[in-house]
């Protein structure tokens, strides 16, 4: 379900969890405390683009693109097939916010993916050239890989940002 | 978990009951008739969320369940941005449609949020002989499909699926169109199906 290709001039939708990989467009809708993370390479003109919710798998498997951990090490050995290298990837992410304050279980979920998709990046050495994290407000965000892997960011209060 | 038809009718049931008593007291608070839908339950996978609720806007007042349980879930009262001035203004009697929403709206949802769930609940409460407290609320406008995965994201167990059960209310004279959106962590539906069930055996 992950992988099917995306018919020309069509825009990918990635749900919680999903991810895709290629030149289409693609995009994420409604990122919370969510992360929508893209990787870039300039040289291949390819990239790819996942939706995580939550920032460790603790050793779970069966929904890599989930976690920030594993949805990295996946985004990797899929653009590893497609002939690109760690060190020409870019990573551009968004999400991450704190919609309610008050519930404890809550606490801290949007920051916490933000915290630990900057360090798997780090861990293998891909650069992060930009991100809008946190705050209170929900986001969406296309990615355009063909477009030079252009990101748009569509916030929940009327504000639009290009990353 | 799978909830089988027998399963289905009772929760459906469950939720008729806290939805008609949630419904009175809205009817109470604009002055007019509340309609209500039959409640609907859908099992979602999280990765599929997006097909039910998009990037609109709208208000949302979450409880989350407290009581016999601890971070049982969570109850939402959910109202279109349209019909969230609708209401406020029906209760503040004001008629400009077309202004921001401000504090006075916010903290009139949350009131009509607080009153609504907690007739729900107690009615439940009552049924089940199992008492599910709404927290303090929290309210955000905002993208509902944000809000209700930055819900999901903090539940207790690692979720792949959600059962979302909602009813729809509404006031065809002020066009006011609202929803009761129950989505309860697993364990907490495992402990109110089995109540329903012990219910329904012969005595």
């Amino acid at each position: 379900m992950h992988d099917l290709p995306t018919p020309e001039g069509q825009t990918a939708m990635i749900g919680i969890g999903e991810y895709r990989v290629g030149s289409y467009p693609m995009m994420t809708i409604g990122l919370g405390s969510c992360i929508g993370l893209t990787l870039y390479d300039d040289t291949v003109k390819v990239g790819a683009m996942v939706h995580i919710m939550l920032p460790d798998s603790a050793g779970r498997t069966d929904r890599p693109g989930k976690y920030a951990d594993t949805a990295i090490d996946l985004l990797l050995k899929e653009l590893t097939k497609l002939g690109c290298k760690n060190r020409s990837l870019v990573a551009k992410m968004a999400g991450g916010a704190s919609m309610f304050e008050y519930f404890g279980a809550n606490l801290n979920i949007g920051e916490r993916n933000a915290v630990s998709v900057r360090k798997w990046l780090k861990e293998n050495n891909i650069k992060l050239a930009a991100e809008d994290v946190g705050g209170k407000v929900g986001r969406s965000v296309t990615f355009t890989p063909s477009n030079r892997g252009k990101i748009t960011v569509r916030r929940a209060d009327g504000t639009n940002c290009e990353l | 978990m799978k909830l089988s038809a027998v399963q289905t009718d009772a929760m459906q049931e469950l939720g008729n009951i806290g939805a008609a008593h949630a419904a009175t007291t809205l009817s109470q608070m604009v002055g007019s008739t509340v309609q209500m839908s039959v409640p609907g339950i859908k099992a979602v996978d999280i990765a599929d969320l997006g097909k039910y609720m998009g990037e609109e806007s709208a208000a949302m007042v979450v409880f989350e369940l407290q009581g016999e349980i601890q971070h049982g879930g969570f109850v939402i009262f959910y109202i279109t941005r349209e019909s969230a001035i609708r209401l406020t203004n029906t209760m503040l009697g004001l008629t400009e449609m077309n202004r921001p929403m401000n504090e006075m709206d916010e903290s009139a949802l949350l009131e009509v949020g607080n009153i609504m769930v907690s007739a729900f609940l107690d009615a439940t409460a009552e049924l089940l002989g199992f008492v599910m407290l709404p927290s303090p609320p929290a309210m955000t406008i905002d993208m509902v499909h944000a809000a209700m995965s930055s819900l999901i994201a903090g539940m207790g167990d690692d979720t792949d699926e959600v059962l979302l059960f909602s009813t729809e209310l509404t006031c065809e004279e002020h066009k006011i169109d609202s929803d009761i959106i129950m989505m309860p962590e697993a364990k907490t539906l495992a402990h109110i199906i089995e109540l329903l069930e012990n219910m329904m055996k012969p005595a």
